[in-house]
């Protein structure tokens, strides 16, 4: 069973002359263990699928299940801890709260969820992605590639079945990129999460399982990663 | 397990803790709030006492004045005869007279209490002796402050009589005014002179302890009420009372609209943050228990230090100001300050209720 899945979702905005189709009739499917890149250029609805996926907004038509959960049968609140237990985001800005260290970024999920990462587990977490020697700093006190790998750790630490990744290499150089991009599939393996990046940079994708083009609004799956380069 | 409080106490403290100059201004508004609550407070109790301690100290239950004198105790002018005792348990006589009092050096203006020496309302003597020739009087001790002294000779603004201080008394002041007091007979011929010996039966009113002011049986022109009434009827007793009360009530509401905005504006500056928080899952609930948290810490240290410097001033004032801390009082306006801070903090709650993470992470 997939742990994501959109059927025949749309989003539109407005109506009559001024309708905007921002995501056309799609079908999506992540499973366990997956790394699915979503790539299209900018405007061309890949937050607005992003968004959808993560129940942060309701399609005007369709479904997304999440591990078998039709989301819009829930209310916001229940979608909300539907959200905290399934999933985890990556954003594109970071998601770092200012006035809490890295070690507290993690205390504060443990105050709003049970059954988050170990101490240990989390310890192996920190090392992986090299930031156990950050624990004690302030967001304000990272560099831009330290910040997004402490915002992947918050992502993983809630032990989520499915990462949401927008733009998670906008801020980072090449080489840092590449090592962030390494990380998720390193991560999506070991973890069996689906993983699903959104990104407009075509050079981070070689390693995904799926690649997923929006043009337009429109998503289709693309036959091989490589027709899409 | 760990309480949901002290859960949401952890975003709260440690916003606070890490922006310290921020958070210390916000405090420091509260602190100079509640200062001037607490101190308004101690001034409305010290000058309810300087009106009232020494009915007060009667311990009585009740007062027997004419039904003309618009419950004023100088203008009830009643007979000895007028009352006896039926439904009371115990009653006396008082008759009251104002003057100017000096020692050749000072001057303060004064009420002489002619009392009944064997009566409940007798004064306790706390220096000297207590009145016994004619004459002689027992003084208020704040007079002492004043430079009058026991032995001292006291002449009048009405007569060409003197008094002498036997002796003092503690709290014994009546309508922002000393009291001394004394027996019928020097009050009478400070009121009439010596040539007026005899028979007076004029009071100015009867002082009575009873069960019940229901049962007290007076004649149709005299009236019955109880002390508190009485106390609430002395010129501008009520009248700064409810002046001072107003001003600490709107205190309350400066502080309540004074932090709501404070912690609205921070707040805002949250927005894209705790969108963030809400986009990720965690509830509106957890970030606006939060924000009634931070409230809470914040009102409780601005009350408690507002509150230390209320009582620290209070110790150097000079005994002119009449500053008088209830601390009972002190404490339910404190956890008032409190509360309407924390209702401040609902706008607050509102805002975050509203915060649609999907703006917030720029979706």
């Amino acid at each position: 069973m997939a742990i994501l899945e959109l059927k025949k979702v749309q989003k539109t905005f407005g109506t009559g002359r001024t309708k905007v189709e921002a995501m056309k009739e799609t079908d999506f499917e992540a499973e366990k263990g997956e790394l699915i890149a979503v790539i299209g250029p900018s405007g061309s609805g890949k937050s607005t699928f992003l968004t959808i996926a993560g129940g942060l907004q309701t399609p005007t038509d369709g479904e997304v299940m999440i591990n078998g959960t039709a989301l819009m049968d829930l209310k916001e609140k229940k979608r909300a801890a539907l959200r905290l237990k399934e999933v985890g985001f990556v954003l594109q800005a970071s998601n770092l709260v200012p006035y809490l260290n890295v070690g507290q970024q993690m205390q504060l999920l443990d105050k709003v969820k049970k059954g988050n990462l170990q101490k240990e587990e989390a310890k192996e977490l920190y090392q992986s992605l090299g930031i156990d020697h950050l624990i004690r700093n302030f967001p304000k006190d990272l560099s831009g590639g330290e910040k997004q790998r402490v915002a992947i750790a918050k992502a993983l630490y809630t032990n989520p079945s499915i990462i949401l990744a927008d733009e998670p290499t906008a801020s980072l150089d090449s080489d840092r990129a590449f090592e962030v991009m390494n990380m998720l599939k390193e991560i999506t393996k070991e973890k069996q999460t689906a993983t699903i990046v959104v990104t407009h940079d075509t050079r981070l994708i070689d390693d995904c399982d799926k690649v997923y083009k929006i043009t337009d609004g429109k998503m289709e799956l693309q036959e091989s990663v490589h027709d899409t380069l | 397990m760990k309480s949901k409080g002290s859960e949401v106490m952890f975003l709260a403290w440690n916003e606070i803790k890490n922006n310290k100059l921020r958070f210390t201004l916000v405090i420091g508004v509260l602190v100079l709030i509640s200062y001037l609550v607490f101190f308004l407070s101690g001034l409305a109790n010290g000058l309810e006492q300087l009106n009232r301690e020494a009915v007060d100290k009667w311990e009585a239950d009740g007062i027997i004045l004419t039904e003309e004198s618009d419950l004023r105790l100088q203008q009830s002018i009643l007979s000895k005869d007028d009352f006896d005792g039926n439904g009371v348990d115990e009653y006396t006589e008082l008759s009251q007279l104002s003057a100017i009092a000096s020692n050749e050096d000072k001057k303060e203006n004064v009420f002489i209490f002619a009392i009944d020496p064997d009566s409940f309302i007798m004064p306790n003597v706390t220096e000297g002796n207590t009145f016994v020739n004619e004459g002689e009087v027992i003084a208020d001790d704040t007079l002492k402050e004043d430079g009058f002294e026991i032995g001292d000779e006291i002449s009048l603004s009405s007569t060409d009589e003197t008094l002498e201080i036997a002796g003092f008394t503690d709290k014994a002041r009546f309508n922002a005014a000393p009291v001394l007091f004394t027996d019928r007979d020097t009050l009478e011929t400070l009121q009439y002179g010596e040539t007026a010996e005899g028979d007076n039966n004029t009071v100015n009113a009867f002082v009575i302890r009873a069960d019940s002011l229901d049962n007290v049986e007076v004649d149709e022109a005299l009236q019955v009420i109880d002390t508190e009434t009485f106390i609430e009827n002395l010129p501008g007793y009520t009248e700064q009372n409810l002046t001072l009360t107003l001003m600490i009530y709107f205190l309350f509401i400066i502080s309540a609209v004074v932090l709501a905005i404070f912690l609205y504006v921070l707040t805002i500056q949250k927005i894209s943050i705790f969108g963030v928080m809400k986009a990720q899952g965690i509830s509106s609930g957890y970030l606006a228990g939060s924000v009634v948290a931070q409230t809470f810490l914040l009102s409780l240290a601005g009350v408690m230090i507002g509150l230390a410097l209320a009582v620290i001033t209070g110790l150097f004032l000079p005994a002119a100001v009449p500053v008088a801390f209830n601390y009972i009082e002190m404490l339910i306006y404190g956890i008032i300050l409190i509360a309407v801070s924390v209702i401040g903090a609902l706008i607050s709650v509102q805002t975050i209720v509203r915060i649609d993470p999907l703006k917030a992470i720029g979706g």
